[in-house]
């Protein structure tokens, strides 16, 4: 099979320090007759560029070596012939990364002009703190002399932030990209996704700022597992793979993780399709009840599922069946190893998702009673402002801090030879990645995105970003496709206020 | 018709008093030209009083003007504009429809500025319509002829325990509709036209004003064998009637209250239902100058449901979210505006989930969580749950609002957003018998030289009662209990 990417050495400049040679977790680059050459197999993780000393290298994209053809692309022919080799389903990792259109960009953002002011978060009170929990729906305040609540309060989490690291296990990323996220997280005042790996003891010191999960497979959880996290989460579905169960080849199986997830040394992790006490809803509103009950009513206990086509509907059951707060994953979210066909095809766009959820628990009185969190193909703080516009509470991202750790995307994670240190568990390569420099990197892109984020509002006129969550209001929709529009209940461009 | 004045003004400072901000000081300092088109059983000299204790100086006289109507002589003021590059926003071209009780066809929202005004008799002694006007009449610059209207309160002895149901008919037929529905869903005591007169710059069509006094009448198969209670059973009544008779607005439905509204001046909406006839013990008034929303008698203010009204001068920045709460509780929005929104908010969180006045006002403007910390604990829980289940209630953007309540005693609330964006301003006559709301001074000073006047502090509910005085005067802590 011809190449797709290929490094390029500029001998003139190469000090032949070998280091992009070490460096190289594929093998793609090797050392022959005293000079650095390429050996097949480049990824484009560009980490050889990053470490030259001399600025010597190159990654090109090899132009296409198939005759063209507008159906039969490359893309097509590479997969067959890897499955007339192989027999085996395609594997993938990261969000799809097909041609899809991105609804976040037909959509524009409303400001205030004279009719009313706008609001300068340098100098004026903007709040992004944001709660995450079940609602109650009314207030009981007894009046004597003195208001107070009366009855019982549900747990709450108290983020910074609308935002949240969604849920990277244990096993698809190494323990420092876990701990980069969870010293992140702590800093930050929000809240970050254990995902389905359980959770090492060294962590547990992050535990107020973790929301850990119940997955299918069950892995590591153990009863202080979900007592000392600030929230648990029944996983039920990924946007990246609806209707499959997580999938940790056995190359990333090693002792570290075997431990964590109690499971044998070296064997796939594969968590069953459905929870196998799970067949229907009454069967999660159970074990919500259940998980409930394990965590003595002191924590929050949510649903992520999937956004497939009747989202709206499971979403209302879900709320329904007990969950204090909801989780919806969108069909561009990302994965550490996936069927290609599944997460190139299968699912709903979070904006759509989330905008029908958010309009069917309006319409059924049940949207007072949740915390809507949504993520799955967030990149940015216009795409994180979109999805509260949209319906969330709270935006909830995992590729964009991983990129920020130093990722490029190259959607090779589920080989376990990530050579930045992320998506791995070699430690040799793990150790490329200093959990303190990550966490600095991520807490300064947050802060960006908060502080873009009251910004935003600040133009819009509101000051606390409660306002902003459901209010499509503030949102006009510009693309090809009108229809889209009318179901997320958005007005087109150029429809005012009335 | 009265005489003219034109005036210079340097208008005082808008302080936004707010204890709680960082300190802001928002002034507002404009020279204007007042053309004084004057209504009001006062004396030039009383008027110019008021006038002057606003910092406003009288430099001429001129003729009589009539202020809106293009066959008028054209006028040119000092700076060059004339009458009609003011009130050109009336002229309408020929033709174009104008709506009483039908919405205007894609309207869902309305935006702009207003000027609002309110007075509370303290100790229970009935007040002239002839007041309130002159409260609002006064406030020029904050209205633009596209509506206005007044609330009030006790102003039925005689019949103070039906529902007065006041409605806005296109024509007959819609008349007819409406009695039909009533008959079927309540016993009509006494119905009445209400007294309304030709005004020579109201442009028609006018609207059928007709008021109905009513009781109840709940049968059991007509709700599925579920009552849903006295005040539920007009509410489901009046938002179906709104959604679904067409031509016909009901525009308030409590006991011993009712709203005069339309599409005008204040000071032609006054004269077009003869405001003094009638007295009560709490006005509340309302003048827009909205920047988009077509001409429509049933879209101005006060906005009323059951014993509840709403005058309004603000934009919701949050509307589509508030909107969503409502819904939730089954309310249908057939006004379309968010001071509508507002209605049915206080009707939800007082009403129906017994909140006390201050906590649900801290709904609405709250604190924010910084502040919030600083609270005692007890407090700091209340005001967390208050936020985080009434989050949709949360009114963001600027506002001032006069909210009116009837039963179980008529009460005024009076609150502005947490950053204080609109103006607000509270007095209290001399001898205590009568409390004021409004935009601006010259409002309260306009009907009372002496009065003592203070803002309220951002997002803190001033409240008064009939025949209880002021309960809160807006500097409060929000859930100490002031004055049972």
């Amino acid at each position: 099979m011809p190449e797709r990417f290929v490094p390029v050495i500029n001998y003139n400049t190469c000090r032949v320090c070998k280091r992009c040679v070490n460096e190289c977790s594929y093998q793609a680059l090797d050392f022959k007759d005293g000079k650095v050459v390429p050996a097949g197999g480049c990824v484009a993780c560009g980490r050889c560029i990053s470490v030259c000393p001399a600025s010597s290298m190159e990654i090109r994209t090899v132009p296409s070596q198939f005759p063209p053809h507008g159906n039969w692309t490359e893309r097509i022919r590479r997969g067959i012939y890897a499955q007339a080799g192989s027999g085996g389903v395609l594997l993938s990792s990261c969000g799809t990364d097909g041609d899809h259109p991105v609804i976040f960009d037909d959509l524009l953002l409303d400001a205030a002009q004279v009719t009313n002011p706008s609001i300068d978060p340098l100098r004026e009170p903007v709040e992004t703190v944001t709660l995450l929990g079940g609602r109650p729906g009314k207030v009981d305040v007894s009046e004597n002399g003195v208001m107070r609540l009366e009855g019982g309060e549900k747990p709450i989490v108290v983020m910074d932030m609308p935002l949240m690291i969604g849920h990277i296990s244990l096993g698809s990323v190494s323990y420092n990209t876990q701990k980069s996220f969870f010293m992140a997280a702590k800093e930050l005042n929000i809240i970050a996704g254990s995902g389905e790996g359980g959770l090492h003891p060294d962590f547990y010191q992050y535990a107020d700022h973790i929301c850990t999960e119940i997955a299918s497979g069950r892995f590591g959880i153990n009863p202080e597992y979900l007592k000392k996290a600030a929230a648990v989460e029944i996983k039920i579905g990924q946007g990246a793979k609806p209707g499959h169960g997580g999938h940790l080849p056995g190359e990333k199986v090693t002792p570290l993780i075997s431990q964590t997830r109690m499971i044998p040394l070296g064997t796939d992790a594969l968590s069953p399709y459905p929870h196998h006490d799970i067949y229907s809803i009454e069967d999660l509103a159970q074990l919500i009840s259940v998980t409930k009950e394990a965590v003595e009513y002191n924590k929050p206990v949510g649903v992520k599922i999937a956004a497939v086509h009747n989202v709206a509907a499971i979403a209302s059951g879900v709320v329904r069946a007990g969950a204090d707060f909801i989780t919806i994953d969108g069909f561009k979210g990302g994965t550490g190893s996936s069927m290609r066909v599944i997460r190139d095809h299968a699912g709903l766009p979070i904006e759509v998702a989330v905008a029908v959820v958010d309009k069917r628990l309006t319409d059924e009185g049940l949207r007072n009673r949740v915390t809507v969190c949504a993520g799955g193909g967030v990149r940015c703080s216009a795409d994180m402002i979109k999805v509260l516009a949209l319906g969330a509470d709270v935006a909830m991202v995992s590729t964009a801090p991983m990129v920020a750790l130093g990722c490029r995307v190259c959607q090779q994670c589920h080989r376990g030879l990530c050579s930045w240190g992320i998506a791995t568990q070699r430690e040799d390569l793990m150790q490329r990645l200093d959990p303190e420099v990550g966490a600095q990197r991520v807490v300064r892109l947050f802060s960006a995105w908060n502080e873009e984020l009251k910004e935003v509002m600040g133009a819009m006129g509101i000051d606390s970003v409660e306002s902003l969550v459901g209010n499509r209001d503030r949102l006009r929709y510009q693309g090809p496709n009108p229809k889209i529009a009318e179901i997320m209940g958005v007005k087109h461009i150029g429809e005012g206020w009335g | 018709m009265g005489s003219d004045e034109g005036l210079w003004g340097s208008v005082h400072l808008h302080i936004r008093a707010s204890s709680r901000l960082s300190g802001l000081y928002a002034a507002k300092a404009f020279m204007i030209w007042r053309k004084l088109w004057c209504p009001l059983h006062l004396s030039d000299a009383q008027r110019l009083r008021a006038r002057k204790s606003c910092g406003a100086m009288d430099i001429s006289n001129k003729g009589p003007i009539g202020r809106l109507t293009s066959k008028d002589t054209k006028q040119t003021d000092d700076r060059g504009f004339s009458d009609q590059s003011l009130n050109g926003l009336r002229d309408y071209p020929l033709g174009s429809v104008r709506y009483v009780a039908t919405r205007p066809p894609g309207l869902s929202y309305q935006m702009g500025g207003c000027g609002i005004a309110a007075l509370i008799s303290l100790d229970g002694r009935p007040v002239a319509g002839d007041k309130i006007r002159s409260m609002l009449t006064i406030m020029e610059e904050r209205e633009n002829g596209l509506g206005a209207g007044y609330a009030c309160y006790g102003l039925f002895p005689k019949n103070r325990e039906d529902y007065c149901m006041q409605f806005f008919f296109d024509d007959e037929d819609a008349k007819a509709k409406v009695e039909s529905l009533l008959g079927e869903h309540m016993s009509i005591m006494r119905d009445e036209k209400v007294f309304t007169r030709k005004v020579k710059t109201l442009r028609p069509p006018y609207p059928i004003v007709w008021r109905y006094f009513c009781q109840p009448r709940r049968s059991k198969e007509a709700v599925g064998g579920m009552d849903p209670g006295e005040e539920d059973h007009v509410v489901n009544l009046v938002m179906h009637i709104n959604d679904q008779v067409d031509g016909a607005m009901c525009i308030s439905s409590g006991k011993d209250m009712a709203v005069f509204k339309g599409n005008g001046y204040s000071y032609e909406i006054a004269e077009f239902y003869d405001l003094p006839r009638y007295s009560g013990t709490l006005w509340t008034s309302h003048s827009r100058f909205p920047t988009n929303s077509p001409a429509w008698w049933a879209g101005a203010h006060p906005l009323s449901l059951i014993d509840w009204s709403v005058c309004h001068n603000g934009e919701i920045t949050s509307y589509g979210v508030n909107r969503k709460m409502v819904e939730m509780a089954g309310y249908r929005c057939t006004v379309m505006t968010d001071t509508e929104v507002v209605v049915y908010m206080w009707d939800l969180l007082v009403r129906r989930h017994k909140l006390p006045i201050s906590a649900a006002a801290f709904a609405m403007a709250p604190w924010t969580y910084k502040e919030i910390e600083l609270m005692d604990p007890e407090s700091r829980r209340l005001a967390m749950w208050l936020r985080f289940t009434y989050r949709e209630a949360f009114l963001n953007g600027p506002f001032s609002i006069l909210v009116a309540r009837g039963q179980p005693v008529p009460t005024l609330i009076a609150l502005a957003d947490r950053k204080k964006l609109r103006p607000l301003l509270v007095g209290q006559s001399e001898d205590n018998r009568l409390a004021y709301c409004a935009s601006e001074e010259c409002a309260i000073r306009m009907v009372d030289e002496t009065a003592r006047t203070w803002q309220t502090n951002a997002g803190s509910p001033f409240v008064a009662q009939v025949g209880k005085g002021i309960l809160r005067d807006g500097s409060e802590h929000p859930f100490k209990v002031v004055r049972e």
